[in-house]
């Protein structure tokens, strides 16, 4: 009893550090992972070996060959060519751009971090609204709500569908068909809805629209030749991704064969790639791991299983809906990582009683995904693109997000829910 | 040789109380790249450089995009100006730390100073901190390259 207070007490004030940033997140993990060992050792309920085994290694080993993909094409130049292209192509027409510029995020997202393709991209979308003379504002944040939408039908769009998928044993093609159809109606409803809430913005047709025929794509391109190769690796992979299951592939095998066979053919400098490599998303999700490894080796979350089970004595269509809200509630307020990772032993071990838990992996996915869309700090690309455009003359505020951002939210959210009790039967197999 | 004998010693500079408006119109009345901004007293408070001033109508992508090569017409920018409040605010919000030297200051370490700074001009205090002189780098450039002329006799 006291290694299960011990060991809930330790995780919550980690997630208290983690939620209030009171602590960065990964030093907040690293303690608390630390800790939950050294008491599990103590009073003899968890030990180094069973933390490690505790540790995804395939979510970890997904993420960091996706990470070093991307580490190799960010300075090719590669994401400021795809913004050039998209604001040449509008030709300065304000519903044009910021359909091209969502698209393109979104598709990049899809594959790659979307933390780096807004990075990369809401530089130039400045810029172009810059010499267009109309606010960036509605497109950087179309950018940012559209991507993490986007992000969720597919595997590797999204660090909880990683998780998730690794949890569940989904495949790249489990999201093509039972994620991808919902997010599409999703994206376009909220495509369809940003529209309405900057049509006032976007209704400013600039005077001078044909300056942006004189931006040229090619020369925001620095390195063809290695943007090109680290491509087709890309290609590669997204198809061995496809043919994960004939062939008998992890994720992670096929995400870090690409980045081997990427670094042997760009010859990069490792320590530039190895720089670019976000070691503390990697370090916070071990963390995460090791902690929730301790609460189940000391039966906290064997309690609130039973605890739940009871409550699953309503019909599971609700139980689905409920708990996409209730992840897309947390995920608008906080990180939606950490609630991804607490929720899925739950979930492992109702499914250990008897239940089937595919509907509420589905259910999970769409609201971490969905629901970071509803506050200025609900995901890290929105977070990125609200510090951005603090370096500008027009930052996006806390106040602009909730006006614009949370319907947003609300919208992908319902639409979501109503796709998901009408294609219900689909979600349990 | 110390930096007081080349330096000029009528100094352009600005009061603490004007507006940034008025540091325009010095620095393009006198075309000069640097406005030491003064106290009553006359001591030296900060800076006012040229790209200060310019940076309030640099667009924003300026600072966040690494290489501007390809981006061939700046468009509404070209005719963008700083806002009315913009420039009717005191001098002293857009002013500068600055680096100065004394009087009896070397020129060889006058000149590295400006080096490692990236400077271009730089003020001069007297023992008081009162400001008596500026000498740009071709200033302290031109009296350290004279003194190789005169004082390294030729062989040839």
């Amino acid at each position: 009893m006291i290694a299960q207070i011990a060991t809930a007490l330790i995780f919550l004030v980690s997630l208290w550090l983690i939620f209030s940033e009171k602590l960065n997140r990964t030093i907040a993990g690293l303690c608390g992972a630390v800790l939950m060992v050294g008491l599990g050792k103590l009073l003899h309920f968890y030990d180094e070996t069973q933390a490690v085994a505790a540790v995804d290694f395939n979510t970890l080993g997904l993420l960091s060959g996706m990470m070093i993909l991307v580490a190799l094409l960010e300075p090719t130049g590669f994401f400021q060519f795809l913004a050039v292209w998209a604001g040449r192509f509008s030709r300065g027409r304000p519903v044009r751009l910021l359909i091209l510029l969502g698209t393109v995020t979104t598709i990049v997202s899809m594959f790659l971090d979307n933390v780096t393709t807004v990075v990369l991209i809401a530089p130039v979308t400045i810029l172009i609204c810059e010499i267009l003379g109309v606010n960036p504002m509605p497109y950087l944040m179309a950018e940012a709500l559209l991507s993490d939408t986007g992000g969720v039908s597919t595997l590797v769009g999204d660090p909880p569908n990683v998780l998730i998928a690794s949890a569940a044993g989904f495949s790249f093609n489990d999201f093509l068909t039972h994620a991808l159809p919902i997010v599409i109606v999703a994206w376009l409803s909220a495509l369809w809805l940003l529209r309405f809430l900057f049509r006032r913005e976007l209704a400013v047709r600039p005077p001078n629209a044909d300056v942006v025929l004189k931006l040229n794509p090619r020369e925001s391109l620095d390195d063809p030749k290695t943007a090109r190769r680290v491509l087709i690796v890309l290609g590669g992979t997204i198809l061995l991704f496809f043919l994960e299951e004939p062939l008998d592939l992890s994720p992670a095998l096929v995400a870090l064969g690409a980045a081997a066979v990427g670094l042997v053919w760009v010859r990069p400098n490792i320590n530039d790639v190895l720089r670019r490599i976000e070691w503390s998303v990697l370090v916070f999700f071990a963390a995460l791991f090791v902690m929730v490894g301790g609460l189940e080796a000391s039966g906290v979350l064997g309690g609130l299983v039973t605890l739940l089970e009871k409550l699953y004595a309503i019909p599971p269509m609700l139980f689905g809906l409920v708990l996409l809200w209730f992840s897309a509630g947390l995920s608008a307020f906080v990180d939606n990582v950490p609630i991804t990772i607490a929720l899925i032993p739950v979930l492992q071990g109702l499914e250990s009683h008897g239940v089937n838990v595919q509907p509420l992996w589905w259910a999970l996915a769409f609201g971490a995904g969905f629901g970071g869309n509803g506050t200025i700090i609900g995901s890290t690309a929105n977070i990125v693109v609200a510090s951005i455009s603090e370096r500008t003359r027009t930052p996006i505020t806390s106040k602009l997000w909730n006006k614009r951002g949370l319907p947003v939210m609300l919208v992908t959210c319902t639409v979501a829910s109503v796709l998901y009790l009408l294609l219900y039967p689909l979600f349990t197999r | 040789m110390e930096i007081r004998d080349c330096m000029k010693r009528k100094v352009i500079s600005i009061p603490a109380t004007a507006t940034v408006r008025q540091a325009a119109a010095l620095i393009v009345e006198h075309r000069i790249g640097l406005l030491p901004v003064v106290d009553k007293q006359g001591k030296l408070g900060g800076v006012i450089r040229l790209g200060d001033l310019l940076a309030l109508e640099l667009p924003d992508f300026f600072n966040l995009l690494p290489d501007l090569d390809f981006v061939h017409d700046f468009g509404a920018v070209e005719t963008a100006r700083p806002s009315p409040e913009e420039l009717d605010r005191p001098v002293t919000t857009l002013m500068q730390p600055v680096t100065f030297v004394e009087e009896s200051c070397g020129l060889l370490r006058a000149y590295a100073l400006m080096e490692k700074h990236n400077l271009y001009d730089l003020p001069v205090v007297s023992d008081a901190d009162a400001l008596v002189g500026i000498a740009s780098r071709v200033d302290i450039a031109a009296a350290i390259l004279s003194d190789w002329i005169t004082a390294t006799p030729s062989k040839i």
